[in-house]
């Protein structure tokens, strides 16, 4: 297979490996085999998006059918994107080095807020047209997917379809229909038509959005007979049927996660009122210990990893995680495979679950605990007391550890000066908790790092109406939470404020967004998620050019019955719930988690996970 | 235990891969074959497999070592046979030997390798291997080395042990057999970049392409190849 990039090019690049593909598991097929060629594509550089497990997932899901070619594309880093701009070169797959413009469908995959512009880079750089009216027959179906896919309405003007929910679903039929439709020489546009016959899928030009003088949303409304006024994503019911890939791609360079991932379960129980993730996955579904076995051997097996990560939003909510944990330990650990568990509560069973796999080497631990008092606490639902961290922190300061990072996020709702220095306390005590072990059993000097990110409301969210703060108050809190840290054993770190706004307008924005989007891509903003390359004076001038600005997006509360641009997408989570528990925040109430109690989120209506798990008549 | 050489080409595909990947990819390729591989021992233990020598990024191969050590003994065809399977495309295992515990291992062994090149463009085809004559006719061959002081021009002629043109459908190529070793050892492009000083035409690092043919050890009766007049178990 002949590159796209010459050599002597490639040479002179960062990293050319991100370029060659050849990976150990790789798919090949003649594209002149298949009906269907679909570009995969995840819009930021080559080791970010192959650690991301929906491309390992739906690659080989899509490659599974002999009828379709799935082929992946990564944004090209900066370096290889001057050459292929000046050169006129398109981005590229990597299994054929063919041009996005040459399949019938290109799918992003979206995973956060800020690689917005890298989409609309891909395509353009293709010779393939980001706004979606101007593009013809001739150019491909233009699909999103992912998390940052249930609030569409910024992208709503550049893509196709969006697929609401889970890959496994509907990708079988819709694949099918194309290539019926293909045969019978019916267009592009008469396959979407048909697409309206499937709940899940949400095609933005068979809608149209009207808006009041100030700029909010007046109607949202269908303008086909057959578009639904609601589209509810599409799950899958039982993990333990469903595909998972008995093997992955092993990239032959470093990524970001070098190892196998195990995913152990989809949505979580616990209800963070911040955390979209918790609401747009649920319900929880888990899959046996037995399945998870098998798929973990066949993993090991096939990829020569040293390294198998469980993944799931919270790892520790896993049932049966102690059986699990047993009985990949008693595989794995003679071949010197060693367990990954991110995303763990830490309390006695997971020290020593710790302690045994990773007998030497001590990492850090991890603690997110978000805010600085158990008040705020309260507020956004995190079931985490201090006297856990702290009792945490013993267990593992006798364990040996010495090292601990802290989560915390600035800007909560109902945030006051107290919160922000209560994270300096809780720092300070952590350390005063590993002085009163005695001098002479302290192996090492302690150290505690704070890192704070900046709250963005989210859509689906109890906070989906509420106000996120300015770049500048953000700066203010910051300083004042790094000021409350006495200890010189603390470090306190803190996110780009900038980029946070930016995140905030993105993940709540309208169709208003795009020209936005456009505007800032035009004058160079791509790869925003990366502080280094993040243009903000470009996106000031991209916001004073299309009269948008960041306080109506992100800074101002919205009233209950203002229309959401979101409103006609519905993740199971009903509207009234969320605003109970917007309700219940704000009186720094609690909402005990799925096991504990069914609160009636709605999610009950998909018909499987946790809210089937103790019917008792 | 039982310790193997094996030899093996890094080809067109895989010359943009980095050295260290391309001992990862062996690693996890050894993982792959299930093979019964030896492991160091401390605090973070690590296969027992050592490579002869760094093959530079964006150069191919057709002759590179390494040994590899396991905890039992297999017959070697059949170490190939496994291994052979699992390595990614555009590498291949040309010869496996069992070889014997008392051989100094590839790394040590090294002394001298052969490369191909093929020259840039602006070097002429025609009439090349009587430029190369007057090049090598030189008192003394200067090129920039890189030592610890920084660049310094140095004579590299001692460390050229041949020197042959290798034109071919009409692009200049030369084959040479360079010293390379923990003693004494000479890039391929240096010998390039002088010859291109020698031509009065500008050198580019990317602008030849580099073809490692071999890699050699003091054999009794001139440079062998690295799994030629090895010790057997």
């Amino acid at each position: 297979m002949k590159l796209a990039i010459p050599d002597q090019v490639l040479l002179q690049m960062e990293k050319p490996a991100r370029y060659i593909g050849r990976e150990t598991n790789m798919v090949k097929k003649d594209p002149k085999d298949v009906d269907i060629r679909f570009a995969f594509c995840f819009p930021d550089v080559y080791e970010v998006g192959m650690s991301c497990l929906a491309v390992q997932i739906l690659y080989f899901f899509l490659n599974r059918r002999e009828d379709t070619y799935c082929e992946r594309a990564f944004a090209p880093w900066v370096d290889l994107e001057q050459y292929m701009v000046k050169e006129k070169i398109p981005c590229f797959t990597l299994e054929t080095q063919s041009s996005l413009k040459d399949f019938d469908f290109v799918g992003f995959t979206l995973q956060y807020e800020l690689c917005y512009t890298n989409l609309i880079n891909m395509l353009e750089m293709s010779g393939i047209s980001a706004w979606a009216s101007e593009r013809t027959e001739d150019d491909p179906i233009i699909l999103c997917g992912g998390s940052c896919a249930y609030n569409p309405e910024p992208l709503a003007e550049f893509v196709d379809v969006f697929y609401l929910g889970e890959g496994e679903v509907l990708y079988d039929q819709m694949l099918d229909r194309y290539k019926e439709y293909k045969k019978m020489g019916k267009t592009k546009a008469e396959y979407l038509e048909s697409l309206l016959d499937w709940d899940g899928l949400y095609i933005p030009k068979y809608y149209d959005v009207t808006y009041h003088e100030d700029g909010t949303i007046q109607s949202f409304t269908p303008n086909h007979p057959k578009a639904r006024p609601i589209l509810k994503k599409v799950i899958v019911k039982d993990m333990d049927q469903v595909f998972y890939p008995e093997k992955q791609l092993v990239p032959l360079m470093d990524v970001i996660h070098n190892r196998v991932t195990l995913e152990l379960f989809r949505g979580c129980i616990r209800g963070c009122r911040f955390c979209q993730a918790g609401f747009v996955y649920r319900p929880v579904r888990e899959k046996k210990v037995d399945t998870l076995l098998r798929q973990a051997k066949s993993l090991v097996d096939t990829s020569g990893h040293e390294e198998i990560s469980l993944i799931s939003l919270a790892t520790s909510d896993f049932t049966c995680f102690s059986d699990l944990a047993d009985g990949l330990l008693n595989e794995f650990s003679k071949d010197a495979v060693s367990l990954s568990l991110p995303s763990l509560r830490i309390d006695a069973f997971s020290l020593d679950l710790m302690q045994r796999i990773q007998e030497v080497r001590k990492s850090s631990l991890t603690f997110a605990a978000e805010a600085g008092t158990q008040r705020l606490r309260n507020v956004i639902n995190k079931n985490l007391t201090e006297e856990m961290i702290l009792n945490g922190c013993k267990l593992a300061f006798d364990g040996g550890w010495n090292k601990v990072k802290l989560y915390f996020m600035l800007g909560l709702p109902t945030e006051t000066e107290e919160d922000l220095k209560g994270i300096g306390a809780l720092a300070d005590k952590i350390v005063d908790q590993y002085f009163e072990i005695p001098k002479e059993e302290r192996p090492r000097p302690v150290t505690v790092t704070a890192s704070a990110s900046c709250f963005v409301p989210k859509p689906f969210t109890p906070f989906q109406w509420d106000a996120q703060e300015t770049y500048e108050s953000f700066g203010e809190k910051a300083k004042i939470a790094k000021h409350s840290v006495t200890r010189k054993q603390v470090r306190f770190t803190y996110h780009n404020t900038k980029m946070s706004s930016l995140e905030g307008v993105m993940a709540r924005g309208d169709r208003k967004v795009a020209k936005l989007l456009y505007r800032a891509w035009e004058l160079g903003c791509r790869y925003d998620s990366w502080s280094d390359l993040f243009l903000w004076d470009k996106w000031e001038q991209a916001f004073a050019e299309t009269g948008l600005t960041i306080a109506f997006y992100a800074n101002r509360v919205r009233p209950y019955d203002e229309i959401l641009p979101w409103d006609h997408i519905s993740v199971g989570v009903s509207r009234r719930f969320l605003m109970e528990e917007r309700e219940k925040a704000l009186r720094a109430e609690c909402t005990p988690n799925c096991r504990e109690h069914c609160s009636n989120c709605g999610a009950k209506s998909f018909g499987g996970g946790v809210c089937f798990e103790n019917v008792s008549v | 235990m039982r310790t193997y050489r094996f030899k093996y080409t890094k080809g067109e595909e895989l010359k943009l891969l980095g050295y260290l990947d391309m001992m990862v990819a062996f690693q996890r390729a050894i993982k792959r074959a299930k093979l019964p591989i030896a492991f160091s021992n401390g605090f973070n233990p690590h296969q027992l497999l050592t490579f002869a020598s760094p093959l530079s990024l964006g150069y191919t191969s057709e002759g590179e070592y390494g040994d590899l050590r396991l905890k039992e003994e297999l017959a070697a065809e059949e170490v190939k046979e496994r291994l052979g399977a699992q390595l990614p495309d555009g590498m291949e295992l040309l010869r496996v030997t069992a070889i014997g515990d008392e051989a100094k291992n590839t790394m040590a062994s090294l002394v001298a390798a052969r490369y191909r090149v093929t020259l840039p463009k602006t070097i002429a085809a025609e009439g090349f291997g009587a430029v190369l004559e007057r090049f090598w006719a030189q008192k003394e061959i200067l090129a920039d080395k890189k030592t610890k002081k920084g660049m310094v021009q140095t004579n590299i002629k001692p460390l050229i042990f041949s020197l042959q043109d290798a034109t071919k459908e009409n692009k200049a190529a030369m084959e040479m057999v360079l010293a390379m070793g923990s003693v004494q050892s000479l890039r391929a492009d240096a010998v390039v970049a002088s010859l291109c000083e020698f031509c009065g035409v500008p050198f580019g690092p990317y602008d030849a392409s580099y073809h490692r043919i071999d890699l050699y050890q003091q054999g009794q009766a001139g440079f062998v190849p690295l799994d030629e007049e090895v010790p057997l178990p």
